[in-house]
């Protein structure tokens, strides 16, 4: 467990500044609820009626009238996108950084095999998006308390499981780019973080484009769906696919760096 | 038994050349010199040797355990232990930068699952590491010392070294070269590749030639200085006799100086009757049978 320890020593700090960013603006944005007072239901009723636009972005489900609406439209937005964003920048920079900057020969000259190596480090990934959320929870949580208004429990607990498993499927996705490139994909794993989303937005626009909602782990973790309390049994399909996918890209990725060519 | 042992080691890099059919044993308690200029396979040889990059064909083992042909995943992990046996030195020494020099050390020893701090402190006492500074902050030399207390911290019993004295001042060489001796002495083999030549000459029992990928030429230190090569320097004639055996002729101000691969008897017989005002025939330095291998396809007997 050293090589966990260090990797999760050494991204301590980006994980809290993320997280204090990522937790800190759906809190800044919670307290603001208040603040912008009838305005919101003025938008509630405005953005309901606008069809194909208002069902992209959840609002003929719930009412950004209440908190909880705002927090399943507004917010959760801001939380699903940044972890996403995190996600994506930490797997990309897991392994490529060792070759990238030409570490890998210090690490490859100990006892621990590549496998252990790979298994290691997609630990701290795990722990890292884990307290990455931990913290984003807590910032909200006060956020609802200090407004006295807390959300459904069932409903939020269910969000920020499928919140954390979207982050880490991203995150993994990335890390297998990781393992297949020789310098950090930064730009490619925010182009994956991204185009998940853009493709999240235009299933639900599109009627054509309906079928890769299966795709993108954005579908499953939308708040304003879980918070309407939409079709269980479609959200559950929609954690399996991404927990499959998750566990493809992790085997590929195994695969892949233990027959990388280190140079 | 044999500390490295390569069979027919061959690594192709799709239509280019790596190394080619290497055949090399080193004896465990030997200093191995592994010669060659840039690009001739050196690094490419440890590689294949230390796992990081895939044999094409043949065989590598160290410490007897056959390298990277290993099968399922419970014999790769027996297989690896055997790196808590070897230390290795890169060429290019690089670490974290952010993490501090007493940190990477403790690191490297905690992946090995072994608690080096006695070891390591006496290690950077002698080479003068300063364990608080930064990675980011140590030049070239610095960090090469960093890298020889990481590969020697743990006591192993072959050390593989890729040109490890560049960026150290002499001193710091010199230090470095009595730390191997010293282990050495204690029964480590040390494999050691360089194209500095002198202290290959220096310190090394054994040398391998190495040239376009192949090994040219594997002997003794003492053997390869005691071939039939002699550098000759003659003073006096206007011209000397085109013969075989002659190369690597330079006209000086009063003579000629050229290399001779022969006997001694024939070179003379040559020169009889020539107005020969002064000669000088002499054994080679390892330099000079080093350049003669690079300059010449066929190989010195």
């Amino acid at each position: 467990m050293v090589l966990f320890w260090q990797e999760c020593r050494m991204n301590f700090r980006t994980m809290l500044v993320w997280a204090f960013c990522v937790g800190g603006l759906c809190l800044g944005c919670l307290l603001l609820f208040d603040s912008l007072g009838d305005s919101v239901g003025e938008m509630s009723e405005m953005f309901s009626d606008m069809g194909a636009f208002s069902e992209a972005l959840g609002m003929d489900r719930v009412s950004i009238g209440t908190l909880e609406g705002y927090y399943a439209v507004e917010i959760s937005m801001l939380l699903s996108l940044g972890g996403a964003l995190y996600g994506a920048m930490l797997g990309a920079g897991l392994i490529a950084k060792e070759e990238e900057g030409k570490t890998y020969e210090f690490l490859n000259v100990h006892s621990l095999g590549r496998s252990k190596i790979l298994c290691e480090k997609y630990g701290a990934l795990v722990v890292m998006l884990a307290v990455f959320h931990g913290i984003c929870i807590c910032l909200i949580l006060a956020g609802f308390a200090w407004m006295g208004d807390m959300p459904d429990g069932v409903s939020f607990v269910r969000y920020h499981g499928a919140a954390f498993l979207m982050c880490l499927e991203i995150g993994t996705l990335c890390f297998l780019l990781s393992a297949l490139c020789r310098k950090r994909p930064v730009g490619a794993s925010v182009g994956v973080a991204v185009l998940f989303y853009m493709m999240e937005l235009m299933c639900r626009v599109v009627p054509a484009l309906k079928k890769i909602k299966y795709v993108t782990p954005f579908y499953y973790c939308n708040a304003a769906d879980i918070f309407a309390g939409a079709d269980e049994s479609a959200w559950l399909c929609g954690m399996g696919i991404g927990a499959a996918i998750l566990c493809a890209a992790f085997l590929a990725a195994l695969v892949v760096y233990e027959k990388k060519e280190l140079m | 038994m044999n500390a490295i042992e390569m069979k027919e080691l061959t690594k192709r890099y799709g239509k280019n050349r790596g190394i080619q059919n290497i055949t090399l044993a080193v004896k465990e308690g030997d200093i191995f010199g592994y010669l060659g200029p840039n690009g001739a396979g050196k690094s490419t040889s440890i590689r294949c040797l230390l796992e990081m990059i895939s044999i094409s064909s043949g065989e590598a083992c160290l410490l007897g355990q056959r390298m990277g042909t290993a099968g399922g995943n419970g014999e790769k992990r027996i297989l690896r232990k055997v790196f808590n046996r070897v230390g290795y030195m890169p060429s290019e020494a690089y670490f974290y930068p952010a993490m501090r020099v007493g940190e990477v050390i403790k690191y490297s020893a905690r992946l090995r699952g072994l608690d080096c701090d006695k070891e390591a402190g006496r290690l950077c006492a002698i080479l003068e590491v300063d364990r608080n500074k930064r990675i980011r902050e140590l030049s070239l030399g610095n960090r090469k010392k960093v890298s020889i207390v990481c590969a020697l911290q743990h006591r192993p019993e072959l050390v593989i070294l890729d040109e490890p004295t560049s960026g150290l001042d002499p001193l710091m060489q010199e230090a470095f070269f009595d730390l191997l001796m010293e282990r050495n002495r204690d029964g480590m083999t040390c494999f050691l590749s360089s194209h500095v030549l002198s202290e290959v000459k220096r310190y090394c029992r054994h040398v391998g030639i190495l040239r376009d990928g192949e090994l040219v030429k594997v002997d003794t230190v003492e053997n390869l200085t005691r071939t039939k090569l002699r550098k000759v320097r003659i003073s006096g004639p206007a011209f000397i006799p085109q013969m075989e055996g002659i190369s690597e002729v330079t006209a000086l101000g009063d003579g000629f100086s050229f290399s001779w691969h022969g006997e001694v008897a024939a070179l003379l017989e040559a020169l009889r009757g020539m107005e020969v005002k002064d000669l000088l025939i002499s054994e080679p330095a390892l330099e000079e049978v080093f350049m003669h291998f690079y300059s010449n396809e066929t190989s010195v007997g």
